[in-house]
């Protein structure tokens, strides 16, 4: 199994991988505690309907999954604020009418095109060098903005209304939160695929949820779980040669029920009311 | 209307609501530095409207709010932070995974300012603002481990970590125990006097408040009375305002609607 690691495609899955895990988890923590759960599943079918636009007409995909991501996640949050409808009934819509664009577009092509059905399952061991610089160079962005606005962001997860009622930007901080979701989603697509990048985000937070009563303790938990279920997913799908993408989601969904058979919260529980 | 000598807090003719629904209708009062004052009214009477006229969430749709000798037509003002806001109390998710100190620590964010980190300083304030309400020994305690009692002196804390000139309590008691209640408006009467805080309450309880308040504002929709409790709890204004749910028992005041809303 060492000699995996010499092989040029295997340590830059495995980069990428880490990368993608490290980050899909740290903002995995705002998401779970603000409740943006089924946002982030919406944005990543628009994101996919961005790459399949790209592939029908030419254009850089990523650039198109980016516009297409931010586009629906801004108005996601336009609504909620204008409180005009529930939340999870406009992300429903946004997200079936973006996965009916992703479809025509794809119908619209001429020739079956494999790399769009990868955008959609993932193929971290077919990432390319120059992916693998744009995946850094967003991550860094990504990550050095939620370190900017750390101490906002879990407080608007906590209490928008209270922050915003202390003198936080508590309105901008939701929508650059809803940004840095949208931009997520569009790092990780080539790597873990539009239908479980959400995976990714979610479970790594929520599994370090069971474990810690702590912001910060839940933040790093979620971040090892994150980077390690990624990594050791890459390392099982090339070592039993089945896709990686099921690979990583299914080893941090397993971690989850784990986390929460043994949670010390679930003890608390059932333990009789003090 | 009485005017106080040093207003930190001036409604000016202000109306306050949504453009066809009126929620605060012409409201004039001055509010001074240390004063301690009660809102009452019954239900739907502007009284959270008010809270967040004070709080800058909301401009007059006509005349003037003055907070610090600021105008507050325009949102998001830096008075904020001199305000601490203790919210309706929310239901804390018991697995919500924040400590104590934490939730302190987040009153400190507004006043920091972006970009800002958390220093020692900081936590030395969270930690004073803790002992304040005598909670500095649960310090690393999930919040939502706490009993509701404890997590409103929690709240409070945070409110106090801002260092705020004025302390605005939005119906502070609803949810507790008789004996937490009093034990949490005794507690907001001592900071007042210790920190020499104005403090705006808004409740339901008229009769505990009652011993506390330098002065009771009366409100439905219009300023129906300000004043001394003794001057504001008459049976002739209230039963104008609450109307049949009034009953006055010997020394006590018991609303109709209230007893519904508490039992």
């Amino acid at each position: 199994m060492l000699e995996l690691f010499t092989y040029d495609f295997m340590q830059r899955s495995l980069l990428a991988a880490a990368m993608v895990g490290g980050l899909c988890s740290v903002i995995g923590v705002f998401v779970v505690l603000r409740g943006l759960a089924f946002v982030g599943a919406g944005t990543a079918h628009a994101a996919f309907a961005g790459v399949a636009l790209g592939y029908l007409m030419g254009w850089p995909p990523l650039l198109l999954a980016i516009i297409f991501g931010l586009a629906t996640v801004w108005i996601t949050g336009w609504v909620e604020e204008k409180g005009r409808m529930k939340l999870d009934v406009s992300i429903g819509i946004l997200y079936t009418t973006t996965m009916a664009l992703a479809i025509l577009f794809i119908g619209l092509m001429k020739t079956y095109n494999a790399e769009v059905y990868g955008y959609l399952f993932g193929s971290v061991l077919s990432v390319t060098s120059g992916e693998l610089r744009t995946i850094g160079g967003l991550s860094i962005l990504v990550l050095g903005l939620i370190l900017l606005f750390s101490k906002e962001l879990y407080f608007i997860a906590f209490d928008q209304e209270m922050a915003e009622a202390s003198g936080v930007p508590a309105r901008k901080i939701f929508f650059l939160l809803l940004t840095l979701v949208a931009l997520t989603v569009v790092i990780s697509l080539k790597t873990v695929g539009a239908i479980l990048v959400f995976a990714m985000i979610l479970i790594p937070a929520s599994t370090a949820y069971q474990l810690t009563h702590s912001l910060r303790t839940l933040t790093i938990y979620s971040i090892l779980i994150g980077i390690s279920t990624s990594v050791s997913g890459v390392l099982i799908s090339a070592v039993w040669d089945i896709p990686s993408g099921p690979a990583i989601v299914l080893l941090a969904t397993s971690i989850f029920f784990l986390a929460i058979l043994f949670s010390p919260k679930q003890e608390r529980r059932l333990a009789p009311a003090a | 209307m009485s005017e106080s000598t040093n207003p930190i807090i001036q409604f000016d003719h202000a109306t306050f609501g949504f453009p066809g629904v009126i929620a605060l209708q012409d409201i004039s009062l001055s509010i001074g530095m240390g004063e301690f004052v009660g809102i009452i009214g019954p239900n739907g009477s502007g009284k959270t409207t008010l809270c967040r006229a004070v709080l800058g969430l909301m401009a007059p749709l006509s005349g003037h709010l003055r907070i610090f000798d600021c105008a507050c037509g325009e949102l998001r003002c830096h008075h904020r932070a001199q305000i601490g806001y203790l919210p309706q109390k929310g239901v804390v998710d018991r697995n919500f995974p924040v400590t104590v100190l934490e939730t302190v620590m987040m009153g400190r964010y507004g006043t920091l300012g972006l970009f800002k980190r958390t220093t020692k300083k900081d936590q030395a304030i969270a930690l004073d603002a803790l002992a304040h309400v005598a909670m500095d020994a649960h310090r690393d305690t999930a919040l939502g481990h706490l009993s509701g009692g404890q997590q409103q002196r929690v709240f409070i804390a945070r409110a106090l970590a801002q260092q705020p000139k004025v302390l605005l309590l939005d119906e502070p008691t609803t949810g507790l125990d008789i004996t937490t209640q009093h034990n949490v408006i005794e507690l907001v009467a001592h900071l007042h006097k210790e920190l020499g805080l104005t403090v705006l309450l808004i409740t339901h309880d008229i009769n505990m408040i009652r011993p506390h308040v330098d002065r009771l504002v009366l409100l439905k929709t219009r300023l129906f009375a300000a004043g001394p409790p003794a001057d504001v709890l008459k049976p002739d204004i209230l039963r104008q305002v609450y109307g049949k749910e009034l009953v006055i028992t010997g020394k006590d005041l018991v609303i109709v609607e209230d007893y519904h809303h508490h039992h």
